[in-house]
């Protein structure tokens, strides 16, 4: 099945998991948030936005479309998706990142809806590789989407992948390049500057699709668009603030891996009662 | 049995051959490397044939997804960069997920000889050994490539699979299928002192023994094709009755084979007095072949002879 909601219904799932996530890293003092509240409209517009193939109850369905987040210290945030798809309870969110609970701080293949282990940057678009070639083989019509952040573009093996995939003309592939601009010691630009990275991109083959990452009026065409792209994969590269919600969070490379103290954790649950991310109209038909 | 040569991996693709052409679900992926028997392959079963580019990681990280997706796969490369270059990748990828990948290894040692240090893999026993759950397998002749290859297809796991590069005669009879379990066959039965190695090296160790039985001394021979995992069991049934154990390998001696027999000697409370022989700590830019850069660096057949001698005293 495959779930498609509309735009002010988004947000709202939007907001859930901004405030949900916020709550797991206050718990345990863990986990990577800036980098999870990232991505997190990027992951509900696959899941909700009508895109993500799933069997409720059978999550090795071998038809399923299957999600890869890369960027594997940014895990948490689809952990309460697959709890509303009824991947495992909702209960295990309380348990995350405890010695009792499922869900661990990098996502791993023994968790319901994770289909891969990550964590070490640059390996996801090759494993994706792997399942689109199997599609390919055996005729399966199943999509596979990689979340990719900024800081993988600098793992070599990434580039292998990008040439091998258009080479192959993998079009049930999807890249979404959350690109917040930010790495561990400041912004990539500054660093080592990763721009023009549509350019890359594009000389490796594939189809290119600039987006507003915390935008589902931006996201959602350009899903459709790359679903609908024949012949080459597509990437998306979707323009996002680190930490998005909370503000001093927001752009700030170093709060890579940290969540705040007593004062802050009270700022912070008042301004994730507000929504973050603007929207216009209920309908995205 | 056959007195011609083989080349080892010529012997494992046909194995493969013969299963693929009855499973789809069999793959090779290449990083640019070729065999006579892989042109079979890629011609005959053109969709279970991929090739990587030469990218090693990519080639392991798309291995994995295959895997991920139940297909049974085979990554072919040289051993240098199948081993060290892909170590995160088969380390992040396969070890981590536990995925049965068959690791083909070819041109272990100095195989590569005269191409140089860059082609040579005088570590990978000490980094693959160190992996969790890694199997790690060393075959000596045709009889136990082919063996190793039917393990594979039988008995999926995480393998890394080291085959020579120079065509092979045969050293096993028959027998090699029945020592799989074990990890390590006795070729030869000896007296106080045996050779323990995998492998290339094999054949020196048959010659030592020969050259030893000139001067009255009759040491065993034993191949520890599988150092991971070591049989603890078999190898104290094997080696608990030899008063001196000396360990041959085409390799460094920092964590190697060597050091694989020393630890379970250790932890099995196996009694023997063991000398490792090895490859000593420096890169070989010298030209002049496989067996010059052995003979001159410690593992002619005449060095290993004395180290018996001097052990036995």
């Amino acid at each position: 099945m495959v779930l498609k909601m509309k735009i002010n219904d988004l947000a709202s799932k939007s907001q859930w998991i901004r405030q949900t996530i916020f709550e797991m890293a206050a718990r345990t003092r863990q986990g990577h948030l800036a980098s999870a509240l990232s991505q997190v409209e990027i992951i509900v517009a696959l899941y909700y936005g009508g895109f993500m193939r799933y069997t409720p109850g059978n999550p090795n369905d071998p038809d399923r479309d299957r999600l890869i987040v890369s960027k594997g210290h940014a895990t948490m945030s689809v952990y309460p998706i697959l709890a509303d798809l009824g991947y495992f309870p909702e209960e295990e969110l309380d348990r995350y990142g405890t010695p009792e609970g499922l869900l661990r701080i990098f996502g791993n293949t023994s968790i319901p809806g994770i289909e891969a282990t990550t964590g070490s940057l640059g390996q996801g678009l090759g494993i994706g590789c792997g399942f689109c070639e199997v599609a390919k083989t055996e005729n399966k019509d199943f999509h596979t989407y990689v979340i990719v952040s900024e800081g993988e573009m600098y793992e070599g093996s990434i580039w292998e992948s990008a040439m091998f995939a258009s080479h192959n003309k993998y079009d049930n592939l999807t890249v979404i390049l959350d690109r917040n601009n930010k790495i561990i010691l400041g912004d990539t630009e500054d660093m080592l500057a990763l721009e023009p990275i549509a350019d890359k991109w594009q000389s490796f083959g594939w189809h290119v699709i600039p987006a507003d990452g915390h935008s589902y009026e931006s996201l959602l065409p350009a899903l459709d668009e790359a679903r609908k792209t024949t012949g080459k994969p597509t990437v998306i590269i979707a323009k996002t603030t680190k930490g998005k919600g909370i503000s001093y969070m927001e752009d700030r490379h170093e709060w890579h891996y940290l969540v705040g103290n007593e004062e802050q954790t009270i700022q912070a649950r008042e301004e994730l009662k507000t929504n973050c991310i603007s929207y216009e109209g209920e309908n995205n038909d | 049995m056959t007195d011609k040569p083989l080349f080892p991996r010529d012997v494992f693709i046909d194995e493969l051959y013969e299963a693929a052409s009855k499973d789809k679900d069999i793959v090779i992926i290449s990083a640019d490397f070729g065999a006579p028997a892989l042109d079979r392959f890629r011609d005959d079963l053109p969709d279970q044939f991929i090739h990587s580019g030469i990218s090693e990681q990519h080639m392991i990280d798309m291995a994995a997804g295959m895997a991920l997706c139940g297909k049974k796969v085979y990554a072919y490369a040289m051993a240098p960069f199948l081993s060290l270059r892909c170590y995160e990748q088969i380390k992040a990828a396969l070890s981590l997920m536990d995925l049965p990948v068959t690791l083909l290894s070819v041109g272990v040692g100095v195989g590569y000889a005269d191409a140089g240090p860059t082609h040579y893999i005088t570590e990978d026993l000490a980094c693959l050994r160190a992996l969790n759950g890694m199997e790690v397998v060393t075959t000596c002749d045709p009889e136990s490539s082919r063996e190793v290859a039917r393990l594979t297809l039988s008995k999926p796991a995480l393998r890394y699979i080291r085959l020579d590069r120079d065509p092979e005669l045969p050293v096993y009879n028959g027998d090699f299928s029945s020592a799989i379990d074990a990890g390590m066959h006795e070729l030869h039965s000896g007296d106080d002192v045996c050779l323990v190695t995998s492998g290339y090296l094999m054949g020196r160790a048959l010659a030592t023994k020969n050259q030893l039985a000139e001067q009255g001394i009759n040491a065993g021979v034993i191949d520890l094709f599988r150092i991971k995992p070591l049989n603890g069991g078999a190898l104290r049934k094997i080696l608990g009755r030899y008063k001196y154990v000396v360990t041959l390998e085409e390799q460094g001696l920092d964590g190697g084979f060597g050091s694989a027999v020393l630890e379970a000697v250790n932890d099995h409370g196996i009694s023997t007095s063991i000398k490792r022989l090895g490859l000593p700590e420096r890169y070989f830019f010298e030209n002049g072949g496989r067996n010059y850069i052995l003979d001159n660096n410690g593992l002619s057949v005449g060095d290993i002879s004395k180290a018996v001698t001097d052990l036995l005293g």
